[in-house]
């Protein structure tokens, strides 16, 4: 994300109780955070709520960072656990968006549409299919479609093989693709 | 047979990962039903990269700040209420101490004592708790010290 000398600093100016220098690291981080964690969880009102969430956990944390680990990648595992976390409360794991009874409404044939209702109508389609997605695909899509967010990073950050990690994000966009066969057209 | 191969291939053909060559080249350009994920499929990665990018509401930093000012200053006042019983259980100790001290110089508690009294032995009561006068003496400059230490601690914070 930004050079990893002035973010070896910036880390060590944390740790020593410097108020500013976590302050630049939430300006820094606060639009990663919240893009990946507003486009995983499904209950979008408390994506503030969960970021802020993030960076107290990243602030409780600082003392044990070892600097082996990019504090990106550090940071990709704090979102993973609590995205995780959120989706393990039973109120949200329940909700789900149902594509197919929205489908069942008038539906405009393809020759009276035009391009940019199609876009439109297809970007709102494509939300509700990823928010049916589980919890680590919605992370994966997410994260793999952000500027600055590398494959190694986040299998690292997840644990997991790069292989395993591109494997779901195929098997994710594949259930995509079925989810979205009439729009995707 | 060969469609689930190219099937397979698809994803990572879209997201240019791969360049289809040979028989998969050839298989996409004869086969409709495989051509037709394949266009699916850069129609997803085209919505995916296209997603609006969420953006941190204004003043987050400033919230996110306080918040961890706030929980910062609740943790002092707990360390502070923890300060205030670990100096409660000093305090407790000392006069227990006392106590013990008392009952080893003879002094063998105002209950027993009051046998004596009652006998009509208080000189000889008096005269036993005499040699004890120092340990009073010295648990009570204890138990002030302790108190003034609380004292203290509570008005330096
Ligand atoms: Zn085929």
């Amino acid at each position: 994300m930004f050079d990893p000398v002035h973010e070896r600093e910036l880390v060590e100016r944390c740790r020593r109780g410097d108020e500013g220098a976590f302050e630049e690291l939430v300006d820094r981080y606060k639009d990663l955070v919240f893009a990946l964690i507003a486009r995983t969880v499904q209950d979008k009102s408390r994506a503030e709520d969960l970021a802020q969430d993030v960076f107290l956990r990243i602030h409780r944390g600082l003392p044990y960072f070892r600097g082996e680990a990019r504090l990106s990648t550090w940071i990709y595992r704090i979102v993973a656990n609590v995205c995780v976390q959120n989706q393990a409360r039973p109120a949200l794991a329940t909700t789900t968006v149902s594509l197919d009874d929205e489908r069942t409404g008038e539906r405009h044939t393809p020759s009276a549409v035009d391009r940019g209702f199609r876009d439109f109508e297809l970007r709102d389609r494509l939300e509700k299919a990823v928010a049916r997605l589980p919890a680590n695909a919605r992370l994966l899509v997410a994260a793999h479609y952000l500027d600055g967010v590398r494959y190694e990073e986040l299998a690292e950050a997840l644990g997991l093989p790069l292989g395993t990690v591109k494997t779901q994000l195929y098997r994710a966009k594949q259930q995509l693709r079925r989810l979205l066969e009439t729009e995707l057209k | 047979m060969f469609c689930d191969e190219a099937l397979d291939l698809v994803e990572s053909i879209a997201d240019g990962e791969l360049t289809p060559e040979g028989r998969v080249a050839a298989h996409l350009a004869t086969c409709p039903n495989c051509a037709a994920a394949l266009d699916s499929a850069r129609r997803l990665e085209q919505a995916l990269r296209a997603r609006p990018v969420p953006r941190a509401p204004a003043r987050f930093t400033a919230r996110t700040m306080t918040i961890l000012r706030r929980r910062r200053w609740r943790s002092e006042q707990f360390l502070d209420v923890g300060f205030n019983l670990a100096l409660g259980v000093v305090a407790l100790a000392v006069v227990g101490g006392v106590v013990v001290l008392l009952n080893r110089a003879g002094v063998t508690s105002i209950g027993n004592g009051a046998m004596d009294v009652m006998s009509g032995g208080v000189m000889r009561l008096a005269r036993r708790a005499a040699p004890a006068v120092p340990v009073y003496a010295g648990a009570t400059a204890l138990l002030a010290a302790a108190l003034g230490i609380w004292w203290w601690a509570e008005k330096e914070i």
